[in-house]
């Protein structure tokens, strides 16, 4: 197990490399890249041009600039943000990405639960009505224009039910006579849930040992994570910042949507294949011979071994998925990653916006390495 | 003498391989055509297909001709409507679907635009299959470093944050239509397409015609070209469909986010109406003609290339097939 | 003696968009306590139908249209699915044809066993049924201590064994072997066997083989059944089945497998291919194959009668016809 992790982070590191190499060269190295910007303004006289060439180290063989941004990327020295003056790039994303992680990993869970579990339910009831329409209106969902979704949804919720928050991160009017930033409730709520997410994998982990029976283990999980998110709810209710972070989750709902609905299709398209692919095995007959239940069978055998498949291919749309972030948080105004890159690169910030970009692809990379070591988990033959 | 009447009367070469392949058109169709979603696809292509190519046209040359006051004008980049008092009107009888914030026709502006859609997804990915067949049988006839370096690239750029690549490049370099389409085509043409294509291509690649070809001396770029891509085409094609969907809709995102240099597209249009603040918070509703038609054209048309993509699915791979 | 499963008269369907496929026609045999019988038949011929009938696993478009499966006299074609799911296992086990793909690859072999035990026996605690599983094993002859591995951690032949262990798991009172061996190399094969059979004796089950091998059935099964286009065409016990052979399909069936231990002698292969299951014909379905076809054979089906006791077959012409086949090969 340990030698496997081992093995994909090396790799990882490998595709990190070269991605950054990729960045670099495309939007370095190239004509009308940085070099050309920094330097375009007419008015410099050649001295001030080698000057601002010699600083950035311009001046130097492609390679050894190169090399130098790489150390500058694991340094996390991306340069000092021109539209937030002085502030350095690597602050700006280190308050942005936790946002991102928070949004675009609850949505993840959402989108994979919904997928997961409806694909499953279309591959067994293969041929009703249901199966027909849940289709039609995935594949509907997955190929919308993600801004007209957006906008829909921003007029039923917003406008029309008129019960939604819109286009902002958190209600200005209510943050007024606050003496702590959002970032501090932010970190809150995201310690929070790190937590009670640890909780429920400890309860997980205790309920496997202490029991061999489905029912008590259950029982086991459902209490632990029932008193640990009692227990959460207790300490934002009683902290005086309890409704700062409500208003923080209050604004989320919509944006977690959107990402979730956007991005939930792949998965139940890709489940219903792979179950039904299943189905066929001869495992299933036997589990179904020997006299299990439907469901058991169903969820136990055919969907548990289904479900490695639609993790492999989970990887392969992770892309698309910050694609979709990207516009969901430009749109909804949440100061992720996304916003973060799209304004840099309107207001010409050219160090914020390459930085964000960076970090987006670590981000990827990282959240692959995550769903590669679950993967590994699940899969016995790739454990040993 | 004899050999010739003989030849005479046989069927050329050319003749006979039309017609196979009219048949195995004839085949592949039927199956198609059981799926009732690539047919549907196939339907909404047609249908813009009409649109931006013959209807455009006509009604631009005839109920959309500028006026000889130079009161009306529906071109859709400059055009203006001077009897309108206020703009963004809401659909009417001159404006079908009403006009925009500067006073031009939304219907004009959406099908003027439909031709150059067609165009930028079709272009991508035609570059995108050619890379990506190419690059997909080397890899498997070589084999060996060949093989690991490419298949080790397609993995970077699968899991390559495209749309944001799109948007810091678009800062830094002017891209318009035929720029964008050529970094689409070339970056995806890397990408899974190589995958596909490839563990296809090795299957092509061990089955005895190949070897009988070898033993009849054929050079390698002979057996490539000759037999390994004629085998693994239908493949590829399969993945244009799924590229053109994926062109078009980052065309749509970068000109919505207003960063292409371009005139005029479904993106865009949803650009102006945005950063012109009609579609900021309760105005949504109420101008609704502004964004429902453009994002609604996105939609069905990337969903339509999609569609058609998963109706050919059912040709290419027959393990989906319903029995 | 007590009949612990009785098939009368099965009648099992699929519905195809070619039409009907009559996979069993027509099907009665009976099994009795502590008896194993085999079914023999080329493949495509509705062997794994009837035993997929027997087990009620079949598939969407398959359905028994009629007669009655007697398990210990209660018939289990009427049952409800969760009535049904006590008698899978508990009642009927099974052996699967491909072994290799019974065992589910993201569970440890153990628990799979174990998981059958619980399902049935809830007042079983999980150590207990661990113990149990440990003993199957030693009983097929696998180191216990492999409990714990995963399928892909096994060889063909120790899965093989383990899906034995598994089919013992809840005490059934038959089991039906699907092409217990096919995918096992002879020497392992013919191991297996015996020592399946052998446990068989043992816990006084019954057994119900099914394979295409006549010669792999005549080591292990009392009585034998040739099934031929879903239809039992000659039912006896293996001796008679052996010395005399009634139907001239039994004669080709066993002149087309080599014999280990008796006389060299040439092969005969039966000509023609297995006919067709869709749109069966009214008359004898081996009639085109059939050297000794006469008018008669193509004009109606013969009957399935007891030629002498405990002799059934399905022919108009039944009679012992070793030698004129010998002369025609």
């Amino acid at each position: 197990m340990l030698k496997y992790v081992g093995k994909r982070l090396i790799q990882i590191l490998i595709l990190l490399v070269i991605y950054i190499a990729v960045i670099f060269f495309l939007l370095h190295a190239m004509p009308g890249g940085i070099k050309a910007m920094l330097t375009m303004n007419p008015n410099l006289t050649p001295q001030a041009r080698e000057a601002i060439l010699h600083a950035f180290g311009l001046d130097k063989s492609l390679w050894i600039q190169f090399l130098t941004y790489l150390k500058n990327v694991f340094t996390l020295n991306l340069g000092i943000s021109f539209s937030f003056y002085p502030t350095p790039v690597w602050n700006i994303i280190a308050e942005r990405l936790p946002r991102t992680i928070l949004l675009f990993t609850t949505a993840t869970l959402v989108s994979f639960f919904i997928g997961f579990s409806s694909g499953k339910s279309l591959a067994w009831k293969r041929g009703k009505a249901s199966e027909y329409v849940a289709t039609v209106i995935g594949v509907i969902t997955y190929t919308v224009f993600t801004p007209l979704l957006i906008f829909v949804f921003i007029w039923f919720f917003g406008a029309y039910l008129g019960i939604m928050p819109i286009n902002q991160f958190l209600n200005p009017d209510l943050w007024l006579k606050t003496n702590f930033t959002a970032q501090t409730i932010f970190l809150y709520l995201l310690l929070t849930i790190s937590l009670v997410g640890a909780a429920m994998l400890a309860a997980f982990a205790v309920a496997r040992k202490v029991s061999h029976k489905v029912k008590t283990r259950k029982i086991i999980f459902y209490t632990a994570t029932a008193i640990s998110s009692a227990f959460a709810v207790f300490w934002w209710a009683v902290s005086p910042y309890g409704i700062y972070g409500a208003d923080i989750l209050w604004h989320m709902v919509l944006p977690v949507l959107t990402v979730a609905v956007v991005s939930y299709a792949g998965t139940m398209l890709v489940m219903r294949d792979s179950m039904l692919e299943t189905i066929k095995e001869d495992f299933i007959t036997t589990a179904r011979a020997k006299g299990l239940p439907d469901k058991v069978v169903r969820d136990k055998h055919a969907a548990r071994t289904a479900m490695l498949p639609v993790i492999t291919n989970f990887v392969l749309s992770m892309g698309f998925v910050v694609s979709g972030g990207v516009i969901t948080e430009s749109l909804f105004s949440w100061p992720g990653m996304g916003m973060t890159l799209l304004n840099a690169t309107l207001g010409k910030d050219y160090p914020l916006a390459s930085g964000a970009l960076i970090f987006t692809g670590i981000f990827v990379l990282f959240a692959h390495l995550v769903v590669d070591i679950i993967y590994a988990f699940l899969d016995p033959r790739i454990r040993y | 003498m004899a050999t010739k009447e003989i030849e005479g009367a046989l069927e050329s070469p050319l003749t006979i391989k039309m017609k196979l392949a009219w048949r195995s058109f004839k085949e592949n169709w039927k199956i198609f055509s059981e799926s009732k979603i690539g047919v549907l696809g196939l339907w909404i292509v047609i249908i813009f297909a009409i649109a931006g190519f013959i209807v455009y046209p006509i009604l631009a040359a005839t109920v959309w001709k500028p006026t000889l006051s130079g009161m009306v004008s529906y071109d859709p980049v400059t055009g203006y409507d001077f009897t309108q008092m206020l703009n963004p009107a809401p659909p009417s009888l001159h404006h079908l679907l009403g006009t925009d914030p500067l006073g031009r026709d939304v219907l004009a502006q959406l099908l003027y635009s439909t031709p150059r859609e067609f165009a930028l997804g079709i272009l991508a990915a035609l570059i995108t299959v050619f890379i990506g067949t190419i690059i997909g049988t080397v890899s498997a006839y070589y084999g060996g470093a060949v093989d690991t370096f490419f298949m080790r690239l397609a993995d970077l750029v699968l899991l390559f944050p495209f749309i944001p690549f799109l948007i810091v490049l678009s800062g830094m370099i002017q891209i318009d239509l035929f720029r964008l389409a050529l970094i689409i085509g070339l970056i995806s043409g890397f990408g899974g397409i190589t995958i596909v294509l490839r563990s296809q291509a090795m299957i092509v690649k061990v089955k005895p015609f190949i070897e009988s070809a070898k033993v009849s001396g054929a050079s390698n770029p002979y057996l490539i070209v000759n037999h390994i891509i004629p085998n693994v085409m239908p493949l590829s094609f399969l993945y244009m469909m799924f590229n053109v969907t994926g062109a078009i809709f980052s065309e749509a995102v970068l000109s919505f986010f207003g960063l292409l240099n371009i005139k005029m597209s479904w993106g865009l249009m949803i650009y102006t109406a945005d950063t012109a603040g009609y579609i900021v918070g309760s105005n949504i509703g109420h101008y609704w003609w502004l964004w429902l038609p453009p994002g609604a054209a996105i939609t069905l048309l990337c969903g339509a290339f999609y569609f058609i993509g998963r109706g050919l699915d059912e040709v290419v791979n027959p393990r989906l097939r319903r029995r | 003696m007590s009949a612990v499963l009785e098939v009368k008269d099965l009648k099992m369907y699929y519905s195809t968009k070619q039409g009907m496929v009559k996979a069993a026609d027509g099907i009665s045999f009976t099994v009795n306590q502590g008896e194993s019988m085999g079914l023999v038949g080329e493949s495509g011929c509705g062997k794994t139908s009837v035993s997929m009938s027997i087990m009620r696993l079949l598939a969407e478009n398959a359905k028994i249209v009629g007669g009655q499966i007697l398990f210990k006299g209660q018939d289990i074609v009427k049952l409800k699915e969760e009535e049904m799911n006590k008698i899978r296992w508990a009642g009927i086990a099974m052996i699967f044809q491909a072994a290799m793909n019974s065992l589910n690859p993201v569970y440890r072999v153990g628990d799979q066993i174990i998981e059958a035990i619980l399902a049935h026996e809830p007042d079983v605690t999980f150590e207990e049924a661990r113990e149990r599983v440990a003993e199957l094993y030693k009983l097929v002859g696998l180191d216990p201590k492999r409990m714990d591995n995963y399928p892909h951690e096994y060889s063909g032949g120790m899965k093989q064994r383990a899906v034995i262990a598994m089919s013992l798991a809840c005490n059934p009172d038959l089991i039906i072997a699907d092409e217990p061996t096919t995918a096992l190399d002879v020497i392992v094969q013919d191991m297996i066997l015996k020592e399946l059979s052998k446990i068989q004796k043992k816990l006084n089950m019954s057994m119900i083989y099914i394979s295409h091998d006549i010669a792999v059935i005549a080591e292990v099964a009392e009585k034998i059944a040739i099934m031929y286009s879903g239809k039992i065409v000659e039912l006896s016990d293996a001796v008679t089945i052996f010395k005399k052979p009634a139907h001239p399909y039994t004669v080709g069936l066993m002149s087309s497998f080599p014999s280990i231990h008796g006389e060299k002698k040439k092969l005969v292969t039966i000509p023609g291919e297995p006919p067709n299951l869709l749109n069966a014909p009214d008359h004898c379905r081996f009639a085109p194959r059939c050297p000794f076809a006469t008018k008669e054979c193509w004009e109606k089906t013969p009957p399935y009668e007891e030629i002498e006791p405990n002799h059934y077959v399905a022919c108009f012409h039944p009679q012992n016809l070793r030698k004129q086949v010998s002369i025609n090969g």
